[in-house]
């Protein structure tokens, strides 16, 4: 039972990074209807630059500022950072692309993946990078039920996942951008009559996407995963499949997927094999497709020329 | 009718752009006057394991450079990107060899890299010295100019899993293989080892693309005694040490060689290298400091890749320079027969190197080093 | 072809004649138009193969043939796919797993692995015969599927169809003590048996690039005479607009899964001939980084077109390879730049007045520097190659090449994101600003690392194209009804 226990709490603490990417795979494509295969790269630039702002605060072991306040820092400077990256994205890959074809966005994106990933071991080095965070957080620093512990990070990044899910749902239902958005997602040409600023928001939703994925890349990285330029694609593909499962276009869809694919992950390598995990994820996803074509949350297509 | 347009426009300035590509790769002969020649480097330059590559890239130059300073050769470097890749690097074979001023080759990195162009080099009198391919099998004779400047899995392998059980007095120990030409063949010579010594022994395969190994330390036994991790990326390894400490494991990690770099800095884990701590011998800081003013880097930017590369290089362009004492020009040939002869009394790797005739490093042997609370080693095997 | 019956599915008159506007207008394009247009097409092809012959008798260069081998198998993959993304409209993701199950397929028949040594005769068709039949397989769940779905579900089929080949190395059949190993894993397989037809025996790279001539030579014939069938106007009408054709009667399902099974069979057989040529197998060759050159061959040239796919190729395969030198990957990069600033710039007054000033800060700068007598890195080190030879009187390389090139680049991107958002006023003065330090940052940094540049270059090439000619070089611009 506490073998369970725990592994819920491994698998729960993956889904939470992946939902968070899933959120912005989902985002983008419910207003545009094109998929971000840079986004996984986005996600890698956001790892990057937490990585950068502990190294400015003095390092793991000799921060100028209480723990605290540097997570917060490394947090908030690394998503605005990004999130200002996807808006340059958006401006130069795929505005030019808007309304041609749904292969030529792809392609670009593609070539916005290799352009981030070599700019970065440009910039970075090619060296693998650790926020080595046992050093300010004690590992050993968390509470167990019965036998199931959960450290302080996981608390963290469990805690900071589902709060920024539940500002995104707020955002995206009281605020004028997220009314503006969903609109968009319905009917874009009827939403521009209304008046709607389309341009002000995409840049918007590509700024909040890229934004949750540098979340996702600092949480991360606190969870001592090694930064490196080449790090961006399993996520993203991890992330890319949370949000088809979930119902692609879909915000609760993009949550309730990467949560279940986290814990579907954490499960298979758990009771059955640790290198085949992918392959059990892959029957997950044919089975979801084959009894719900549209995702889990997804709405059925009206598909119409 | 447009669409069959510009195509024969390209392809007649595809051809041109070919032969000009030729041109290039077959012009300037060797100078016979001078001493020099080209030294290879195969490396994965980009993409995901890029951060072996570069550093190996790096010290393999640095080692040219300072060659030349000593001697005043004229000896350069060229680049041959393979990303890790056996089908880049097998392309780029033939252009290797089709370059006549080539002298050797520093690399390829990866195993299965020289399985798909040993072959090719061999029949070519080039020799290859790797500095980190470290498959058993490769010296087996079937590559007739292939060295390497590290020792090879069947050193390393057995080696380790004496000294956690006969030195650690292990009981049970679980072992992490990646799935990685170097993973599993390091993982298959501890495992077979382990079962001559009749411990109790688990393996767990994981991918390379993997970085989540919570659930899999979820799943090492409470009564395990370590965990031997075959990673070549060290940040691993201190991931999957932290974990253990979270989960209240009390399993020890060992690591391979792969993990012998500062991000690996958990106190009172293994980790076993083929060379004393290089930035602590004496002769080897010159070319440390070298290292870290030519490309400005610090202590820590060093990984375990870059100094086996310092020697491959060195191994050739010292052959290379052998030759040309000797009143002939250096070329592929010529170097290889010296390359066998190879003396270098102490390397920047601490030890001397000299090679069997199947291309191992004579009396490799690796030491054990277990991290202190400050993140550095102590000398423990 | 289609263009034969007039226009398309998907074009109408206006654009049709929009773009020979297009081509009418820029000089130099418009010219080699009209005098292609002059050539017939089976000339075109016909001059293709002559050069492909003359080739194969007239260069004995190892390396050159084998990067012509490559090209060959690239250009079987870039038809198959063609086939499936560019006819049907597929977004197939896990077409390379194809392409690596018939690689496998040929290791295992056609090694000491497993010990198996089939005649190449039969070998090959027969893994043709089950590379098709997988296909069907992956087909199944995927046919009621669309576009981005199907793309998960295949780049997922991709992923595990890696995962299963590293993983089964050491498979324990029950019953059996000691495990098995299939697939050699991360190891790969080395030292596989060449070629063998009518009891000659593949030597190298050159016999195989006339192997793969013959096969393309059918494979386009085929391809084309599809294309000319019910079924490839099936296809494209699929593409367009699979509920219209279904309401027509196409069986839209049944469609979909041949093109499935035609494209899964044309990869296999470049796996085969690809494992043949390189004499061995290793797995990473068939992740994403073989994926993304094969779409981009494929949506450059202009997905649906044959032409298209073959230009493609070339590009996308013999690019790489030129982009090692580095003369050339410089005046490659100052095209591009040049070229940028031309489509941004809008109008040619506009564009020579931005290159202009370009010039004038490189002076003004290098007259700055001289005068204050700041350090610079002497112009022997850094202008090796012709272009930066030439560069060396107008530009100046600080001593700290490292560290100013790190700023320049961080600059750059600055600069570009601030552009992005500026007015129109300012991007006109922005504009040179930005050239000077992407071509400061090129000498400075770029030189150094040819290896990241030439992955740069060909992710810039792709963002830029698609700007420039989202349809790809040959495609057509097709009506997005909405």
């Amino acid at each position: 039972m506490s073998y369970l226990g725990q592994q819920l709490v491994n698998g729960l603490t993956l889904g939470g990074v992946y939902a968070l990417i899933a959120l912005g795979y989902s985002l983008v494509y419910g207003v545009l209807q094109i998929l971000n295969f840079a986004h996984g790269d986005v996600y890698m630039v956001g790892a990057f630059l937490g990585y950068f702002v502990e190294l400015a605060l003095g390092g793991p072991t000799k921060s100028i500022v209480p723990v605290p306040i540097m997570l917060f820092l490394m947090f908030a400077i690394s998503m605005i950072g990004t999130g200002l990256l996807g808006i340059v994205i958006e401006r130069f890959a795929y505005r030019p692309l808007r309304g041609s074809s749904r292969i030529a966005p792809l392609i670009s994106a593609l070539g916005v993946s290799i352009l981030l990933q070599n700019a970065a071991q440009l910039i970075f080095s090619a060296n693998i990078r650790s926020y080595d965070t046992s050093s300010f957080i004690p590992s050993t620093l968390g509470f167990s039920i019965g036998d199931v512990t959960i450290d302080s990070v996981r608390i963290t990044v469990l805690i900071l996942a589902f709060a920024l899910m539940f500002a995104l749902s707020r955002w995206v239902n009281k605020t004028q951008v997220g009314r503006a958005m969903r609109a968009i997602a319905i009917d874009r040409d009827a939403a521009v009559m209304m008046g709607i600023d389309i341009d002000k928001v995409i840049r918007w939703t590509f700024f909040v996407g890229a934004a949750l994925a540098a979340a996702a890349g600092v949480m991360n990285g606190l969870l001592l995963r090694g930064v490196s330029s080449g790090m961006g694609f399993v996520p993203g593909l991890k992330g890319f499949t949370a949000a088809v499962i979930g119902g692609i276009g879909s915000i609760p869809g993009a949550m309730a997927g990467g949560l279940l694919l986290g814990v579907v992950e954490s499960l298979t390598q758990g009771y059955l094999s640790t290198n085949f995990s992918d392959f059990y994820t892959f029957i997950l996803l044919i089975a979801v497709m084959l009894l719900r074509p549209n995702g889990l949350f997804g709405k059925k297509a009206i598909v119409k020329a | 009718m447009k669409k069959f347009s510009r195509l024969s426009v390209v392809a007649l300035s595809s051809a041109i752009a070919l032969s000009g590509a030729g041109a290039v790769v077959v012009a300037s002969p060797a100078n016979a006057a001078a001493c020099s020649g080209t030294v290879a480097i195969m490396a994965p330059l980009t993409g995901g394991v890029a951060f072996i590559g570069v550093q190996q890239a790096e010290f393999a130059k640095l080692a040219v450079a300072d060659y030349n300073k000593k001697n005043g050769t004229s000896f350069i470097t060229k680049d041959y990107d393979t990303q890790l890749d056996a089908a880049q690097a097998s392309t780029q074979a033939p252009n290797i060899v089709a370059d006549k001023t080539t002298i050797g080759i520093m690399g390829p990195a990866g195993s299965q890299e020289v399985l798909a162009t040993g072959g090719l080099f061999g029949a070519n009198d080039i020799a290859v010295v790797s500095p980190s391919a470290t498959r058993t099998n490769l010296t087996a004779g079937t590559y007739p100019s292939f060295f390497r400047s590290v020792p090879n899995d069947s050193q390393q392998g057995p080696g380790d899993a004496d000294f956690m059980v006969k030195n650690l007095k292990a009981k049970e120990i679980t072992v992490i293989e990646e799935k990685t030409a170097y993973g599993t063949g390091l993982a298959t010579e501890v495992m077979a080892q382990l079962k001559k010594l009749k411990v109790k022994a688990t393996k767990y395969s994981v991918n390379e693309k993997n970085a989540d190994y919570a659930a899999l330390v979820t799943r090492v036994s409470k009564t395990s005694d370590f965990v031997f991790v075959t990673f070549q990326d060290a940040a691993k390894s201190e991931s999957v040490a932290q974990e253990l400490i979270k989960q209240k494991k009390k399993a020890v990690v060992f690591g391979s060689d792969g993990s012998d770099q500062p991000t690996f800095k958990t106190k009172g884990t293994y980790v076993s290298a083929f060379a004393p701590d290089i930035k602590g011998i004496p002769s080897s800081a010159a070319v440390i400091a070298g290292y870290k003013s030519t490309y400005n880097k610090t202590d820590a930017d060093i990984t375990t890749f870059g100094p086996p590369a310092y020697v491959a290089a060195q191994v050739i362009v010292e052959a290379a320079g052998r030759v040309c004492a000797a009143g002939k020009t250096a070329d592929a040939k010529s170097t290889l027969a010296e390359i066998f002869k190879t003396k270098i009394a102490k390397s920047v790797l601490g030890g001397p190197i000299a090679f069997t005739d199947k291309g191992d490093v004579k009396g490799g042997r690796f030491y054990v080093f277990q991290t202190q609370a400050d993140g550095s080693r102590k000398l423990v095997g | 072809m289609s263009e034969q019956q007039g226009l398309g599915i998907g074009t109408d008159e206006w654009v049709a004649q929009h773009e020979k506007r297009l081509a009418r207008r820029s000089g130099l394009l418009g010219i080699l138009d009209l005098l292609n247009q002059k050539v017939s097409p089976a000339i075109r092809y016909g001059i293709l193969g002559v050069a492909a012959i003359a080739f194969g008798l007239f260069v004995d260069d190892f390396y050159l043939q084998r990067i012509a081998a490559n090209l060959g198998v690239f250009l079987i993959l870039t038809l198959g796919l063609n086939v499936v993304m560019g006819f049907a409209g597929l977004l197939d993701l896990g077409f390379v797993a194809f392409f690596g199950f018939g690689a496998y397929a040929y290791a295992l028949t056609s090694s000491g692995h497993l010990n198996q040594h089939w005649p190449t005769y039969l070998s090959v068709p027969a893994i043709v015969i089950v590379t098709a039949f997988l296909g069907y397989l992956v087909s199944l769940p995927s046919r009621r599927l669309f576009g981005d779905y199907l793309a998960i579900v295949t780049l997922f089929f991709g992923q595990v169809f890696i995962q299963l080949i590293i993983s089964s190395d050491s498979i324990t059949f029950p019953g059996n003590e000691e495990s098995t190993d299939i697939t050699g894993g991360s190891n790969g397989i080395p030292g596989l048996d060449p070629f063998v037809l009518f009891g000659y025996k593949f030597k190298g790279a050159a016999d195989y690039y006339w192997l793969l001539l013959v096969i393309l030579v059918f494979l386009i014939i085929a391809i084309i005479r599809v294309d000319r069938t019910r079924v490839g106007r099936a296809w494209k009408t699929v593409r367009e607009d699979s509920l219209a054709s279904q309401a027509m009667g196409i069986k839209v399902n049944n469609l979909k899964m041949l093109a499935f099974i035609v494209g899964a069979a044309i990869a296999g057989l470049a796996g085969t001939i690809f494992a043949g040529i390189q004499n061995s197998v290793f797995i990473n060759g068939f992740d994403m980084p073989l994926l993304t050159l094969i779409y981009a061959a494929v949506i450059l040239g202009g997905s649906g077109s044959i032409p298209g796919s073959i230009l493609g190729a070339f590009v996308m395969s013999v690019l790489p390879e030129i982009l090692r030198v580095q003369n050339y990957s410089e005046i490659l990069f100052l095209s591009v730049l040049i070229l940028t600033i031309a489509v941004l710039g809008k109008s040619w007054k506009k564009f020579a007045f931005n290159i202009a000033l370009v010039v004038l800060i490189g002076f003004l700068v290098k007259v700055i520097v001289s005068a204050l007598n700041i350090a610079t890195t002497p112009a022997a080190t850094w202008a090796i190659a012709p272009v930066s030879k030439a560069l060396q009187h107008w530009l100046v390389i600080p001593q700290s090449r490292l560290l100013w090139g790190n700023i320049g680049f961080v600059l750059l991107i600055s600069l570009i994101a601030y552009y992005s958002i500026a007015k129109e006023k300012i991007k006109f003065y922005l504009l040179p600003l930005i050239t000077y330090v992407a071509i400061f940052v090129w000498e400075d940094r770029l030189v150094i690392e040819p290896n990241t540049t030439r992955q740069l270059i060909i992710g810039m090439l792709l963002v830029v194209l698609m700007i420039v000619r989202p349809q790809g070089f040959l495609g057509k611009t097709r009506v997005e009804v909405l």
